[in-house]
């Protein structure tokens, strides 16, 4: 069972939903296993489209783990084994003949450090777009994925320059860039701004506010400001005895920062602990 | 700083403050130095031993030697010119001196040459020419102004002279009486003062030593000039009452200086030249002192008709152009007669005429001033009807380059030999030892000094001569067999290593391959030699031979080919390269594969376009390890069956073949010293090599870093 894949085009095009009502990616009693460690325990969590989820909790409750999952990154490790459904638009990424390049084409990911290509600022747009097949005008391409990331202005001089030569903000923003290049619905965003100073985490903030209005994207972070700043819905998640990961929370962000009704919310926001 | 002081002294514990904790850090620093001495001490050793390694095949690269020709080159050009002048046209030659001077005489257009005494015994008929401005005449021929001299010498030595009283009194005899009987025998006497000047140095009291009063024997030997005078004056001492014996040998000037000074066979030596610094500095050193003594000049003169009003004075190049074809004197010089020259000389046997031709042509025209006519002349009076006829038929003489055929004539006749050779420490520093010890054994040897690496050797073929065996084939067999291995070893290595790092998983079957492989690269090589002869010599010949795609000689292929030698070396480097391709495969940080597989790439994707272009930069430098390794490799190679002796160049993998390593253990093991030289010429070669083809991947390789 293949998906519709979409080459070129509008994203508002997509057979996504609306904001009420059915969930872009549905998970159901995700469990996420390293070897034989237990790493995240019956996750159940709907993403809604065109908002942005923040993931929040302490060090080591698996958030990172569940983002991975959403694009099926975890295969790469080879310890990894997954349990449960994760649906992307009511289809199950993990069922046996899903192909996760495919998956990974129209949910893209933004890592916690920079990781551009040794390539040029212009490359490194183009490739992701190239390998997924794109036909058309790639200068156009690049250019309305670097406007896009508000980095159009800062480099359109210096396309072809190595984009090592970057600031790491700057870096930042063209790693994104580069994931909204093979248009994809969802943006994953892996701590982004953790490695970046103040005024660059600002620029990200803003920068993602105005992405969400055509691409769903899901945060995690340990910035609980940032959290609550940001996101529209929050899911919080707790570490048990076994320090298995579980989630303990969600809801929309105003209620989870004002009124949480989980003890362990209460105590992780007002910094008892984390 | 003071800090808070942790240390209790009862009980030893904690840590060192206030002086304990300078002493303590102290040591560490002291211990610290100890090993930085050390580590420079190591560096210190290898510097020195990588140095004296390169020092000592550089030492046997250059140096001095003894070279022996068989025919000397001067003697190639002298007969040239003498059977050229014989067969000019308007040339007659005689024996009969007189017939030669009257027919100059008789016509205003004639010229010829005669010794000087005979001429000046012809009264007026014939006129001598000037030479360069110079008239003959008893000034200018003494000191040696005139171009056609030859001066005439006696050599001793002090040792002689105190060890047999009978030399020095038979010597001032000699100057004392020569001009008695010079004339006679042609030759110019000299200033009656110099001799008397000579005759005083030697401060012989005659009246004590008369010559009844003297015996012994005295031995002299030399020049074949002086010879005819030197047995006058013994014929004369005898009749003057000398006791002894004297015995005169001609044997030519070098030989007697060798006689004199060398061998001790000769009291007197006679000469018909000076002797040279380096002969003297020997005979110095041997005979403590040695006396020259001028007793006469031979001269030559140039004459022409007293009827002939318009030549008094030519150059010696105007000499060369009348006596080497010029037709008419107006060809020589502008203003003279449009009249053709009549030349009258004596005939090919005469002392005379070798004289002129030496002066005239021989002292300044070497073997490669002659024009390509003239070698191809020498090649057919020297070499044999058999040897010329297939010198023709491998390319006709005349169509050859003149290079060729001057090299053609310095190999085959003039053959010079290297007959003695010495390191280049010896030859700076010893030399007066060197060129005496060859004076000693072979006079007719000179002592030049000699690279062995020079670009001959680098274009010759392999040679049971030193001094003519070349590395070409060597190097030919070196790049091919090299090529073989860089084509299947790179592409195969690279390609293993990228499986292990990237796909295949961590299972038994894995660790074992793994563990096998770093195994493998530690295996001595002479075992790779014995699977590759097996195998690719062997089991595979039809395919290593060429036989399978039609292209091998029938009779002579087998599997001892470049494509057996590259396989075997391909297999032994290929570990190496593994290895190191997937350390630098393990080096590239998984960050960039994310980037990559997060942005919905394949797994090859990822690994061709981001992975292999990180990893480059460390599997090049793994092939590089791999080839440098390859280069130098023996050991397999003569299982292989490496050809011991082969001048035809490979052409393709299916070709027999030698490897420069190859080269250089074969020549180490000849008991000829010279063939030690050209092994240390062709070390330096193989190193300039391995230098080049890593300095070529070293380029490629940061070429390739900076694009990235």
């Amino acid at each position: 069972m293949t998906m519709k894949m979409q080459i070129a085009g509008d994203v508002t095009d997509r057979a996504s939903t609306s904001a009420t009502g059915q969930a872009v990616i549905d998970t159901r009693n995700l469990n996420v296993y390293y070897g034989d460690f237990h790493a995240v325990c019956d996750v159940n969590l709907d993403i809604q489209p065109r908002k942005i989820t923040a993931f929040i909790g302490p060090s080591g409750c698996g958030k990172s783990t569940v983002l991975r999952s959403f694009n099926r990154m975890n295969d790469l490790i080879p310890i990894a084994r997954v349990e449960g459904e994760v649906l992307f638009d009511g289809h199950n990424i993990y069922a046996p003949r899903v192909d996760p390049v495919e998956v990974r084409r129209r949910i893209g990911m933004v890592f916690q450090k920079p990781n551009p290509f040794p390539k040029s600022i212009y490359d490194n747009i183009a490739w992701g777009a190239k390998i997924n097949g794109y036909q058309g005008d790639m200068d156009e391409l690049v250019e309305e994925s670097l406007r896009s990331a508000a980095l159009w202005g800062e480099v359109k001089d210096k396309l072809k320059q190595n984009a090592y030569g970057l600031s790491g903000g700057q870096q930042q923003r063209l790693c994104i860039a580069r994931a909204i290049a093979t248009k994809p619905e969802i943006i994953l965003m892996d701590e982004p701004c953790s490695a970046l100073d103040p005024i660059a985490t600002l620029a990200i903030e803003d920068l993602m506010k105005e992405l969400v209005s055509r691409y769903t994207i899901i945060i995690v972070t340990h910035n609980m400001q940032q959290a609550a700043r940001v996101s529209d819905y929050t899911a919080f998640f707790m570490v048990d005895d076994n320090r298995t990961g579980y989630l303990a929370e969600y809801d929309n962000t105003k209620q989870i920062f004002t009124k949480p009704t989980n003890k362990a919310t209460e105590d992780y926001i007002t910094g008892r602990f984390g | 700083m003071t800090l808070k002081n942790n240390f209790d002294a009862r009980t030893n514990q904690g840590m060192p403050e206030g002086r304990d904790l300078q002493r303590q850090i102290a040591g560490r620093h002291r211990n610290g130095r100890i090993w930085l001495v050390v580590f420079q001490f190591a560096l210190a050793i290898a510097i020195v031993a990588l140095t004296v390694l390169i020092i000592n095949i550089i030492n046997q690269t250059f140096g001095l030697v003894a070279i022996e020709n068989e025919i000397e080159p001067e003697q190639l050009v002298s007969a040239y010119v003498e059977g050229e002048m014989e067969t000019m046209p308007n040339t007659v030659s005689s024996e009969d001196d007189a017939a030669l001077a009257a027919s100059i005489a008789a016509d205003p257009y004639a010229i010829g040459f005669f010794g000087y005494t005979y001429y000046h015994n012809q009264g007026d008929a014939l006129r001598a020419l000037a030479i360069n401005g110079v008239e003959p005449g008893a000034a200018s021929v003494q000191d040696g102004s005139y171009e056609l001299t030859r001066p005439l010498f006696l050599y001793t030595g002090q040792r002689i002279m105190e060890a047999k009283p009978q030399v020095a009194p038979f010597i001032d005899f000699y100057l004392n009486h020569v001009n008695d009987e010079i004339a006679d025998v042609g030759y110019f006497p000299m200033d009656p003062d110099a001799l008397a000047e000579q005759s005083y140095a030697l401060r012989i009291d005659e009246g004590a030593t008369p010559p009844e009063a003297l015996t012994g024997d005295i031995i002299v030997s030399g020049s074949s000039t002086v010879y005819p005078l030197t047995v006058r004056m013994a014929e004369r001492y005898k009749e003057a009452g000398f006791q002894g014996k004297i015995s005169v040998e001609s044997v030519g000037t070098k030989a007697g200086y060798a006689a004199l000074c060398v061998d001790k066979s000769a009291d007197i030596a006679d000469a018909s030249r000076a002797m040279s610094r380096q002969e003297q500095a020997v005979c110095n050193k041997k005979l403590r002192n040695t006396s020259e003594f001028q007793v006469g000049t031979d001269a030559l003169a140039v004459v022409v008709s007293s009827q002939n009003d318009f030549a008094s004075d030519v150059t010696e190049d105007e000499i060369r152009q009348i006596f080497n074809g010029a037709g008419q004197w107006s060809d020589v010089r502008a203003g003279w007669p449009d009249q053709p020259i009549m030349r009258y000389i004596p005939s090919i046997d005469s002392g005379t005429l070798d004289f002129f031709v030496e002066k005239i042509y021989t002292e300044d025209i070497a073997l490669s001033d002659l024009p390509k006519p003239a070698l191809i002349s020498t090649l057919e009076a020297n070499l044999s009807k058999g040897v010329m006829r297939r010198y023709e038929s491998e390319q006709p003489l005349a169509e050859r380059s003149y290079q060729d055929l001057y090299d053609l004539v310095l190999e085959q006749v003039v053959e010079p030999r290297v007959i003695m050779s010495w390191n280049m420490l010896p030859s700076v520093f010893d030399r007066p030892a060197i060129e005496a010890e060859v004076l000693a054994s072979n006079p007719d040897a000179h002592v030049q000094w000699y690279a062995w690496l020079n670009p001959k050797f680098l274009t010759a073929t392999q040679s049971s001569t030193p001094e003519y065996a070349g590395v070409r084939t060597a190097i030919l067999g070196t790049l091919w067999v090299i090529l073989i291995v860089i084509l299947f070893s790179v592409p195969v290595g690279i390609g293993a290593a990228i499986y292990l790092e990237e796909y295949a998983g961590q299972g038994r079957i894995n660790r074992i391959l793994q563990t096998n492989i770093d195994n493998l690269a530690g295996v001595p090589s002479i075992i790779y030699g014995i699977l590759g002869l097996a195998i690719f010599v062997r089991a595979l010949e039809h395919l290593t031979s060429g036989k399978l795609f039609g292209v091998a000689d029938p009779t002579t292929a087998n599997g001892r080919t470049i494509l057996s030698a590259g396989l075997t070396l391909g297999l032994l480097v290929l570990p190496i390269i593994i290895i190191n391709a997937q350390e630098a495969l393990r080096a590239v940080p998984q960050s960039l594969r994310d980037a990559g597989y997060g942005l919905g790439a394949t797994k090859w994707q990822v690994i061709r376009t981001h992975v292999l272009a990180n990893a480059l930069p460390g599997i090049l430098t793994g092939a590089i390890l791999g080839i440098s390794r390859a280069i130098g490799e023996t050991a397999p190679l003569v299982v292989i069956g490496a050809s011991t002796f082969i001048t035809v160049d490979p052409t393709s993998p299916f070709a027999k073949f030698t490897v420069l390593p190859m080269q250089i253990y074969q020549w180490t093991t000849r008991p000829q010293a010279e063939f030690k030289h050209i092994a240390a010429a062709a070390s330096i070669v193989l190193l300039i090599l391995m230098l080049l083809l890593n300095a070529t991947a070293i380029y490629m390789r940061n070429r390739y870093s900076k694009t990235l």
